[in-house]
């Protein structure tokens, strides 16, 4: 008996332990975003929610009796878990805490992403995790595929097959998976999804997505209105909000990013040198590499990680009005425009890469890896021969889920920042002061 | 023959680690006559410049080869497993590449190798590294055809898809060679294919136990030329002799000491030519019963006479789900096959240890350790986890942990005799 109470305070002690570790990594990345200067108004709901998921560990805002379905890519509709009238989260985690725990489940040479995610699972202490009813595996890399197995133990679990390439009869074979998972949302859920509540669905990630690009447009602007930190942090939040909800929240930063246009009120008056930053995601509250970024003289002007800008991006077009129409417009939007490097020819990565290049005027280009993601890494090569044509600088960062390296990332974007910095033009020396 | 030329070709790694796997095998299975063949095919293989360039050439062995027969191509493998041709790929993956992949990019960019500019690459997409050795080819200008092997098995579409598949790999290899598949080419070729793979486990039951006639590393390397050989008959034809040596061998002469303990070898396969591990394993004192991995576990895809009956594409949907239900490649969610052939081995053949290898990389398997430990310690086995790559700079610490291995299983067969007692 004593031996069976010893246990239990054992667990508790280390429940506790993971718990204050865990709460305080998030609270202190949010501080420094909350600390980074420029952020426009309307950002407290943003930093509310992250608060909310991580610091306080509370499950998503959802309505009575709603169901949560968790999913682990872009390539999971989300507008027909919301038909389903259920609510969407996006599990992938970037939390350093749960990532130690993960590292003694998963094997060692498995990406942080899914270490944590195996961490999280196991200590079954993270109420997003723990709420969900259904789990949605799109199968994009190795690592996916194998947690698919490793989670199927613990929760309902339904893999979706990524096509290798986005061929019309890919499309179909894809098109037939989207059915399979509308029905075992219909059977989670026990709600049919009928055309109208599709079209709800729609109209509710329409919005958030017409939001974004009015959001980007405002991003563009030179000089900048906004940090990319904070734009990141505005995006990662998406994962936890419902889009309705996170789509009101970004029009009054929209507003609030309008009036300060007017007004010429921007985020600094220095030239800074643009980055674009592209690569293995970056989620929260792994975003050392935005604000490191940002701490040391640049900005983020462009995102290409499918937590960041291309998550929402890329929005539904519906050619034919009919139920099946729809979901081919789904099938047709995860698929066709994806740069992702789970298929097996990537090249519209690079036209993607060479548009957000000219569209953002970017200086230079951060290839983002975390230690293990091969399908990532495989493509550096690639794209660093690509944009060296174009003569735009690249630097691939390796990471981990941890602070051990911080100080090396930091002399690296440091050098970085400072070579862009040389190539471009010498900015007009401020006025000489007369008089204090 | 050929072997004794040997020596002049020992100018880089490659030709090092491949001479002198070939050497050992040679002077460890001096006796056995049979075995020679093999040797000289695996030498003409990587060193006979005057071949012709194949038309179609297969990466990796998770591809049913039944098809590209029936195509009317003579399948030309890369497998990897050289640890010179991954320095040829060094600049062309990134660091973490497993060596199996690294090996097999290093092949197909040898600079003094086989012109393949103009054959058909048909790659199995069974892991990242392959996915993306596929995009690397498609922009060199190659000719690719992929197959998307179906994570789930438990899609009840799974084997749909891969018979959607195998016909578009069917189509692009016959538009490849200009010859047309038909109902009567697909039979004879699963039939080739069937005597092959029903002989690759003939050869390997046979020359279980008998390290004193043929040496593990050696049965693994026959099983590897069969990927070596552009004609399965040819090969079946040679391992039957090989099984009439080796039989007649153990029915003249006996083994009178104690048999080393049986281990399994299972995981990330052994490739030629780095046979590290086997030949580790025989050095520590220890006996492989078998090897499971997904270049071994091909052998029982097979069909029956009954399964040759049907229509073209019937027969194809058979090949199809017959690979779903028995391949073991690190291409699914879960490795089903590889697990459920390992609980019926340990039940039904005399197994006292598993040595898990993991190539450094081939992640997969890691993932589904734990699930064969668990498996594994129902039976009182003791599993050993082998990390490596293929550097020979680990080969002692290696070693020593093999040995510690050894001795540990020895023990344990003194304590069952002590208790028996």
């Amino acid at each position: 008996m004593t031996d069976i109470n010893h246990a239990e305070s054992l667990q508790q002690r280390q429940d506790k332990r993971f718990i204050q570790k865990e709460t305080r990594t998030a609270a202190k990345y949010l501080r420094r975003l909350k600390e980074l200067p420029g952020a426009p108004e309307g950002m407290e709901p943003f930093y509310r929610t992250l608060e909310r998921i991580y610091v306080e560990m509370e499950p998503v805002e959802k309505e009575a009796g709603q169901k949560t379905i968790g999913t682990y890519c872009v390539m999971t509709p989300p507008e027909l878990i919301y038909a389903a009238g259920a609510v969407p989260v996006k599990l992938c985690s970037g939390n350093y805490t749960a990532f130690s725990i993960g590292d003694s489940i998963a094997p060692r040479d498995a990406c942080p992403l899914v270490k944590a995610v195996a961490g999280f699972q196991q200590t079954g202490l993270m109420p997003i995790y723990k709420d969900c009813s259904m789990m949605v595996i799109p199968v994009t890399c190795d690592c996916k595929k194998k947690i698919a197995g490793m989670l199927s133990d613990h929760c309902g679990v339904m893999t979706i097959h990524i096509p290798a390439s986005r061929e019309d009869e890919d499309l179909e074979e894809y098109i037939r998976q989207l059915y399979d998972l509308m029905a075992r949302l219909e059977q989670t859920t026990g709600n049919p999804i009928s055309y109208e509540s599709l079209a709800q669905g729609f109209r509710k990630v329409g919005y958030a997505q017409y939001e974004l690009s009015e959001f980007i447009r405002l991003k563009k602007q030179m000089p900048y209105l906004i940090r990319g930190s904070h734009a990141m942090a505005i995006l990662n939040s998406s994962a936890y909000m419902p889009a309705d909800v996170w789509g009101k929240a970004l029009h009054r930063v929209n507003l609030s990013l309008k009036q300060n246009l007017s007004e010429k009120k921007t985020v600094t008056s220095k030239k800074l040198p643009r980055i674009l930053l592209t690569g293995s995601p970056i989620v929260f509250p792994n975003i050392k590499i935005p604000l490191l970024i940002e701490e040391m003289g640049g900005i983020v002007a462009g995102d290409e990680t499918c937590m960041g800008e291309r998550g929402l991006w890329d929005p539904a077009v519906i050619t034919d009005d009919s139920f099946d129409g729809m979901i081919r417009a789904l099938a047709n939007r995860s698929l066709r425009p994806c740069p992702c490097p789970t298929f097996a020819d990537n090249s519209q990565r690079i036209f993607r890469l060479k548009q957000l290049i000219k569209e953002n005027q970017i200086q230079g280009v951060i290839y983002h890896v975390l230690r293990g993601c091969l399908v990532y890494d495989h493509e550096y090569k690639r794209i660093e021969n690509e944009l060296g044509q174009l003569g735009i600088p690249v630097i691939r960062l390796e990471s981990d889920y941890n602070e051990e390296d911080i100080e090396q990332l930091r002399i690296r974007i440091e050098a970085f920042i400072e070579l862009i910095k040389l190539k471009q033009a010498p900015e007009k020396p401020a006025a000489v002061r007369r008089s204090f | 023959m050929k072997h004794q030329h040997l020596s002049s070709h020992q100018t880089d790694s490659f030709d090092k680690e491949y001479c002198e796997s070939l050497n050992r095998l040679y002077n460890d299975n001096i006796r056995l006559s049979e075995i020679r063949w093999f040797f000289n095919r695996a030498y003409d293989w990587a060193y006979d410049t005057e071949a012709p360039s194949p038309e179609v050439v297969l990466l990796g062995t998770a591809i049913p080869e039944e098809l590209v027969i029936a195509s009317g191509a003579v399948p030309y493998w890369i497998i990897g497993g050289s640890l010179g041709s991954c320095a040829w790929s060094d600049d062309l993956v990134p660091r973490d590449t497993d060596p199996v992949s690294r090996s097999i990019t290093g092949y197909i960019n040898r600079p003094d190798g086989m012109d393949l500019s103009d054959s058909l690459f048909v790659v199995p997409l069974m892991n990242d590294s392959m996915r993306k050795m596929a995009y690397d080819l498609k922009s060199s200008g190659r000719k690719v055809c992929l197959i998307d092997i179906p994570p789930d098995r438990k899609d009840p579409y799974a084997v749909e898809k891969y018979t959607g598949q195998l016909k578009a790999m069917c189509e692009a290899v016959s538009k490849q060679t200009k010859t047309r598949v038909t109902r009567k080419s697909v039979a004879a070729a699963m039939k080739t294919v069937s005597h092959a793979r029903n002989t690759m486990r003939r050869f390997m039951e046979v020359s279980r136990g008998h390290q004193d006639i043929i040496t593990d590393a050696a049965r693994l390397f026959v099983i590897n030329a069969y990927y070596m050989i552009s004609s399965p008959e040819e090969w079946c034809y040679h391992t039957e002799c090989l099984i009439n040596e080796i039989e007649y061998r153990s029915g003249t002469s006996k083994q009178f000491t104690q048999k080393d303990p049986a281990v399994m070898l299972l995981g990330s396969p052994v490739l030629f030519p780095n046979e590290k591990i086997p030949f580790l394993v025989s050095d520590s004192g220890l006996m492989i019963s078998e090897a499971v991995d997904y270049v071994s576990m091909k052998s029982f895809v097979t069909y029956s006479s009954r399964a040759l009956w049907g229509s073209r594409d019937r027969l194809i949907r058979k090949i199809a789900a017959r690979w779903l239900a028995y391949d073991s490649a690190p291409a699914f969610v879960r490795n089903d096959a590889l697990y459920d052939y390992v609980s019926w081995f340990v039940r039904n053949r005399k197994t006292e240890g598993v040595i898990y290898h993991v190539l450094k990389g081939q992640i997969e398997y890691d993932f589904e350790l734990e699930r064969f430990e668990t498996m594994l310690a129902q039976y009182g086995i003791p599993v050993f986890r082998l990390e490596t790559d293929y550097q020979y700079q680990d080969v002692e610490q290696l070693r020593i942990r093999m040995e510690a291995f050894s001795e540990m299983l020895t023990q344990r067969r003194y304590r069952e005799v002590k208790k028996a007692s």
